[in-house]
């Protein structure tokens, strides 16, 4: 059955993308991630056009975070401080990526530069993933102690002033780190059409020591309100935000990570990790190798129906 | 349908008969629609144009000296070509053409190829064939597709074609009777939203007689144009309610969750 999206302008098949929405929701329900670093490729795979795609994903992710932050709150595993510090700093990253995406738009370089932060992140990202998952495997089957993580006031980023105590984290931290994350991950969530969970996640446990059971209920916070935010910013600055594909991902989306979270709990840690950072390097190689191939048409055409150009 | 069709037919002979009075020979036209809803369902369309050749010389019209070719053309627009080139390794657009004036969405209808009916030096000032495509436009703009012919025009129309957005195919046009013509009209499921131009143009043996101009309107209707007009007019209210979808949907969710 198709359905003619209202803003994307093109007619689709609604059962193609429900499914794209469930199997993105099983994945992220599996793995605990937001999934809009694979539904943005996907779309783009399906010729829905980037600049679409990416804030439309960010008003899926809106509906995906609230989800599952939800959840987190009933278990106290927010802390809401830490969260709205995070924020501040990603309100004004997201602002700076609408705009960065509008002018990027209107250079013609959109695609590829989407194309090129997709490979470099998921790239880096899931190598990490797999060598570290890979390593733990090994050494719960060689039976050794897990490496304990250490309590940390010994790095750069401790030693920074405007320090703020965070209650829940248990952490007494300078504000300039925690806002340039937030920022950093703004940024990439304009452009990129993502959460940035997976950037945000690593970033809190690895960098400001956040303890494990906070951060993911803590990073889906602060990602309901960027995201929410870069949906209007996006709809106001490049009218690009299809609710009609929106909606469809969201419900299929839902649904599947129910299925996902089910599964999930099938697999141990570790295994998880080195499949969702075998996934992220599957996703990065396809998207790698369509700017290396060369193209089966070197010509595009875009037409300004207004006759101004934007 | 039948009916109607012959109705309008009779209208159209007595207009006709009271237009050929003041010119030797013309041409009538109708559309099947006015317009063509766009709704959540909309996957292409066809319509069906249709008339008659008026002419006072009724031999030559029954020896097939006459010829009709309709022309349909979308809001004109400006485009921008990019080609890709291998910079550093990897494929990036580079060099670009702008051109103006480009027509969104353009068919001609014939009975038969046009070289077969015309020559350049009448089809080209109309605009008539692919090749010809926009020389019926004043120039106006410093960049319009018959100034800069080379590779990026000539990529622009091919892939146009491929996007079903320009097309050019004999037999499109049925004479079903010496005067009576009739021509089915496809728009595919991408057409550009608008007004879209209907001109026919009377040919006899090869020489340009006459032209009649009418035009019919693509657009959304019912909740997709709602939508749309929401998105670009109120935008602010839109985005604020794609967020309040998504919190509801998410909390929908939820609720269910736990439930389970």
């Amino acid at each position: 059955m198709s359905i003619y999206l209202p803003i994307a302008e093109m007619s689709v098949n609604i059962f193609i993308l429900f499914g794209m929405g469930a199997a993105v929701g099983f994945l992220s329900g599996m793995f605990g991630v937001g999934g809009g670093f694979l539904m943005t490729p996907l779309l783009i795979f399906y010729n829905i056009p980037p600049a679409v795609a990416v804030a439309t994903e960010a008003n899926q992710i809106v509906a995906s975070s609230f989800s599952g932050a939800l959840a987190h709150f009933r278990k106290g595993t927010v802390d809401v401080k830490l969260g709205v510090m995070l924020l501040i700093g990603g309100l004004i990253g997201s602002t700076l990526g609408v705009y960065i995406f509008s002018s990027l738009r209107s250079a013609g370089q959109l695609d590829l530069i989407i194309s090129l932060l997709y490979v470099v992140f998921l790239g880096a990202i899931g190598t990490l993933m797999t060598i570290e998952s890979l390593n733990a495997i090994r050494k719960s089957k060689n039976n050794d102690a897990p490496v304990k993580r250490k309590t940390g006031h010994d790095s750069w980023i401790h030693k920074l002033p405007f320090k703020v105590r965070f209650r829940k984290s248990k952490l007494y931290l300078s504000v300039i780190p925690v806002l340039v994350l937030g920022m950093l991950v703004g940024v990439l969530a304009a452009i990129m059409g993502v959460g940035g969970g997976f950037i945000m996640v690593p970033a809190m446990i690895y960098l400001l020591r956040v303890p494990t059971n906070v951060v993911i209920g803590t990073s889906l916070f602060q990602i309901i309100f960027v995201t929410g935010y870069t949906t209007i910013i996006q709809s106001t600055t490049n009218q690009t935000v299809d609710v009609v594909l929106a909606l469809i991902l969201m419900v299929g989306g839902v649904i599947g990570a129910q299925f996902g979270a089910a599964a999930g709990h099938k697999l141990k840690g570790e295994q998880l990790r080195a499949l969702l950072g075998l996934l992220v390097l599957g996703v990065c190689i396809r998207l790698g190798y369509d700017l290396v191939a060369t193209p089966t048409d070197l010509f595009n055409v875009i037409g300004y129906m207004d006759g101004g150009g934007h | 349908m039948r009916q109607f069709f012959s109705m309008l037919i009779i209208t159209l002979i007595s207009t006709l008969l009271m237009a050929a009075a003041s010119k030797a020979e013309s041409l009538q036209m109708g559309i099947s629609v006015d317009q063509v809803p766009v709704s959540s369902s909309f996957n292409g369309a066809e319509i069906v144009i249709f008339g008659s050749i008026e002419t006072t010389e009724q031999a030559a019209l029954f020896r097939g000296e006459y010829d009709v070719v309709i022309r349909v053309e979308g809001a004109p627009e400006d485009v921008v070509i990019r080609k890709k080139d291998r910079i550093g390794g990897i494929w990036i657009n580079n060099e670009s053409e702008k051109y103006e004036a480009v027509p969104s969405f353009y068919s001609i209808l014939s009975a038969r190829p046009l070289n077969l009916i015309s020559n350049s030096i009448e089809l080209a000032p109309n605009g008539l064939g692919l090749n010809n495509l926009g020389k019926n436009v004043p120039v106006e703009g410093e960049k319009t597709l018959i100034m800069n012919p080379g590779e990026f025009s000539d990529a622009l129309l091919r892939l146009r074609i491929e996007q079903d957005l320009f097309s050019e195919i004999p037999g499109t046009l049925q004479q079903l009777s010496p005067s009576l013509f009739r021509a089915k009209l496809s728009l595919p499921a991408n057409v550009p939203i608008g007004e879209h131009k209907v001109t026919a143009y009377l040919f006899r043996n090869g020489e340009m007689l006459n032209t009649n101009e009418s035009s019919f309107v693509i657009e959304k209707v019912g909740f997709e144009r709602w939508i749309y007009n929401l998105a670009h007019e109120h935008s602010l209210i839109y985005g604020i309610m794609a967020v309040l979808m998504a919190i509801f949907t998410g909390w929908a969710a939820n609720a269910m969750f736990r439930k389970s």
